[in-house]
């Protein structure tokens, strides 16, 4: 008998907040030049920068889903808790010089739901913490006055905490809980190309590689009745791997004049690497056997279009806006991150603090399509509907 | 910077007008449809009264099907009321019942009975039957009419009131002196809708005492006598326009109390003791003349697999000189086969499936007649053993125990598997009335207990 049923981690937790700039036009920026953001949008625009960054910023992201299942009238919400995707990026090179060096430090992929354990669900999933923490060292060397290249390589940290629980009643009526807590690290790099053939226009294309993150050794902890605890052993560790996709962008961006900077972006996302989650324990028995969990997810792709304008020489505002697919095919949507393709909407401001400070505000709003789904491994039967709120600051100091 | 401070405002406002949670507005929205629901009753045996883990017992009749139905209910209409029988606090373990202790060292589990805090509370003689327990009385206002045991067959009986004490506490005059029948007890309130669950025991009682072949066997209820009371019964509760579903009765091979100790499994546990033993003998009907299982003839064969063990045979009296008739050892041995009382053979099993495929084809009819919605509990229950039900990430199976829906009697279910069933009849209810009543969250419902 295979009491520990479904677990998973799911799209959707791929996280495009990558600095305020950026953020507030839409989240185009790999045809641009705007500030250190560079390393991650197209570490081949870095050696173009017009000076040097110290920059960080972050975006805190409030993700309001619901859930109603098929037949009732009862609404479950997920509870509010806050995700910190972060980003912190520094420029440098001789003045004049041919080459920059950077560092990136940002969050790409993660999520953070708590469903509680009390709701209709809590059999897939109770909740979720899984962090992925990027840390690129860049160089980047400018071929002539139109094309320079660049290239960075990736250190990757990521956690998972994830909370289920178990359908084995206690004599108080309690369901018996799991726990699976780890981290592990993974390699990866990426590689950058911009062109700026005119004052007017530029473009650039990206490409960051997979990041296989393989957790070992993590802690997997069960609360189970006292006559099933030899069933299932606890403390006991698990074993996991995530393939954290590879993605491809490409950027345009024209500048008419010296107020407008207009970005245009497409993003290809190499979802379908991602088949099955599976999960290896130290110790098994019969109620507690290694698991393998179709995921089955396909490539995804979005467009994002933005635009700034300086109002002033020290003020910019910014709008924009995106569309992106998901990688979740039907059948596969699940609690963890309960996706659909997704329409968003973005607004920022930008100020000049001092001579050599920026300050830099933004605002996004994501609209989750409403999605009505039977998954095929649950038979979570019902309605997800998300939407995501994410205000957001940065402090960038270039000289 | 002043224009800045404008720009704030709007990113500001951006921030709050939008912060809400997602709105459902629920769809279908729920509604009663054709439906009137002025008052719900329920009519049936143990499985409508809640019974589970080899009694009947407060936590039980919380969790009956027919309360979460109506629990449903009022969402459609708030003013549904639906009371039931509900021991008294003092009392609330009833009848007693089975819980599990733990699992010894070969994984099997160890359960004991619940003896304190029962409703028992004096005796009566019946004439012409013996001595009966009886529990104490419910007085209050009675919407769920579930009585442990009862038959369809006992639907115009004077006499069952009065041998039953689950029905005695029902009612205001007590054994011997009881005169209500079920059908009269019923029907004595005005109702508006009704769901009807009667004759499981009809079959279950004989299958479940390992069919006929000794003094004191159950006997199947006779298909016509079956039609004619079916009959009668539906006639009766639709005979002031109120509206109903009628389910199905399973095929008892479904439940764990016959698929868990299985012939193969007695047999290796026999052989690892006494290796030479090659077979188990039991009592065996011969033939599959009578359909009430009445008459047959029994003689000693070699079981096999066909064979169905009781999930209360004692493996213990395996052979034994004293067990049985003795001298020989008890079920190694043709002359002292394991008695008919423990093994619901295959020709015994025919005979079950025979009557309980009559009753759901009368049962079909009549409610089909009548309008009624059905929930077919044989196709349900067949569809589970072939292929488990998965339901919110719960992975459920007609195993014993592990499977989450049958209690530890191995025939009747736990406050999880009560909820299952009562979707199935809002299903049904639903589809046959165009009313959205909200189905029950399964996930809010335990499985079994487990120290």
């Amino acid at each position: 008998m295979a009491l520990f049923p479904a677990m998973a981690m799911a799209q959707g937790f791929q996280v495009n907040l990558h600095g305020q700039k950026q953020i507030g036009m839409g989240h185009t920026g790999t045809g641009l030049l705007q500030d250190g953001a560079s390393v991650l949008f197209n570490p081949g625009a870095v050696a173009m920068l017009p000076q040097n960054y110290l920059q960080a910023g972050i975006s805190p992201l409030f993700f309001k889903s619901a859930f109603q299942s098929t037949g009732s009238n009862v609404t479950y919400n997920n509870t509010n808790q806050v995700a910190t995707p972060f980003t912190a990026y520094a420029v440098w090179g001789p003045t004049g010089s041919k080459w920059k060096i950077g560092l990136g430090v940002y969050t790409p992929f993660g999520g953070l739901t708590n469903w509680g354990n009390t709701w209709v669900g809590k059999y897939s999933l109770e909740s979720l913490n899984l962090k992925a923490i990027y840390f690129q060292p860049t160089l980047s060397y400018k071929l002539s006055n139109t094309v320079s290249i660049g290239a960075g390589f990736v250190y990757n940290y990521g956690s998972v905490d994830l909370t289920e629980a178990l359908p084995l009643s206690s004599s108080s009526g309690q369901d018996g809980q799991a726990e699976l807590k780890g981290s592990g690290h993974g390699l990866g790099y990426n590689l950058g190309v911009f062109i700026k053939p005119s004052n007017e226009v530029s473009l650039g294309l990206t490409y960051r590689s997979q990041v296989d993150t393989k957790i070992e050794n993590g802690d997997a902890l069960f609360t189970v009745p006292a006559s099933l605890a030899s069933s299932f052993p606890s403390p006991n560790t698990f074993s996991s791997s995530i393939p954290l996709p590879s993605t491809t962008s490409l950027g345009l961006g024209y500048m008419p004049d010296n107020k407008w900077t207009i970005g245009f972006d497409m993003e290809f996302v190499h979802w379908s690497v991602y088949k099955s989650l599976d999960f290896t324990y130290g110790k098994t028995t019969s109620s507690l056997q290694n698991t393998s969990l179709a995921r089955n997810y396909q490539d995804a792709y979005d467009v994002r279009l933005g635009a700034e304008y300086k109002t002033s020489p020290k003020i910019a505002v910014r709008f924009g806006g995106g569309y992106a697919t998901t990688a979740v095919q039907d059948g596969y949507v699940t609690p963890e991150a309960p996706d659909a393709d997704r329409v968003y909407g973005t607004l920022g401001l930008g100020t000049k603090l001092a001579k050599n400070l920026d300050l830099d505000l933004s605002f996004e709003y994501e609209h989750v399509m409403s999605r009505t789904q039977t998954e095929i491994q649950t038979q979570l039967s019902g309605t997800f509907k998300t939407n995501v709120y994410i205000p957001g600051i940065s402090l960038s100091y270039h000289w | 910077m002043k224009n800045l401070k404008n720009y704030i405002y709007i990113l500001a406002a951006a921030v709050f007008v939008t912060a809400c949670k997602p709105n459902f507005n629920s769809n279908p929205a729920p509604g009663k449809g054709s439906l009137d629901l002025t008052r719900y009753i329920s009519v049936g045996n143990s499985l409508t009264a809640g019974y589970a883990d080899g009694g009947l017992y407060l936590n039980g009749q919380l969790n009956s099907y027919p309360s979460i139905i109506a629990q449903q209910m009022t969402s459609v209409n708030s003013s549904l009321t639906f009371n039931q029988p509900l021991f008294a606090s003092s009392q609330a373990n009833g009848s007693g019942y089975l819980k599990l202790t733990g699992f010894d060292a070969s994984g099997n589990p160890v359960t004991s009975t619940v003896t304190s805090n029962l409703a028992y509370v004096g005796q009566a003689t019946v004439p012409g039957f013996g001595t009966v327990n009886l529990m104490a009385k419910y007085t209050g206002n009675l919407d769920n009419y579930g009585v442990p045991g009862i038959k369809l067959l006992h639907l115009t009986s004077t006499l069952y009131p009065n041998v039953n004490p689950y029905f005695d506490r029902m009612l205001t005059t007590t054994s011997p002196n009881n005169t209500t029948t079920y059908l009269s007890l019923i029907t004595s309130k005005s109702f508006t809708f009704f769901t009807n669950w009667l004759g499981n025991n009809d079959a279950l009682g004989y299958a479940t005492g390992g069919g006929g072949g000794y003094t004191g066997a159950d006997v199947l209820t006779d298909p016509t006598t079956f039609g004619q009371l079916y009959t009668l019964l539906i006639t009766t509760l639709t005979a002031n326009g109120a509206k109903g579903a009628c389910a199905t009765i399973p095929d008892v091979t479904t439940i764990p109390y016959f698929t868990t100790v299985t012939y193969p499994l007695v047999l290796a546990g026999v052989q690892k003791a006494v290796p030479s033993v090659q077979a188990l003998y039991i009592n065996a009907a011969t033939n599959t003349t009578d359909a009430t299982g009445a008459t047959e003839t029994y003689a000693p064969r070699a079981a096999t697999a066909n064979d169905l063990f009781v999930l209360t045979f004692p493996t213990s009296l395996l052979g034994s000189t004293t067990a049985g008739v003795g001298t020989y050892p008890y079920g190694l041995d043709p002359r002292n086969p394991i008695e008919s009382k423990y093994v619901l053979d295959a020709n015994e099993q025919t005979l079950v499936k025979n009557a309980v495929n009559s009753y759901n084809t009368t049962i079909k009819t009549i409610a089909a007649s009548k309008g009624l919605a059905v929930f077919d509990a044989f196709t349900f229950l067949t569809n589970i053993k072939a292929s488990g039900y998965v339901i919110n990430g719960l992975n459920l199976n007609s195993n014993y125990i592990s499977g989450g829906i049958f209690s530890l009697d191995g025939v009747h279910l736990t406050p999880r598997g009560y909820s299952i069933v009562a979707n199935q009849f809002i299903t049904a209810i639903n589809s046959t009335y165009g009313s959205s009543i909200p189905l029950a969250n399964v996930s809010a419902y335990n499985g079994v207990i487990f120290p």
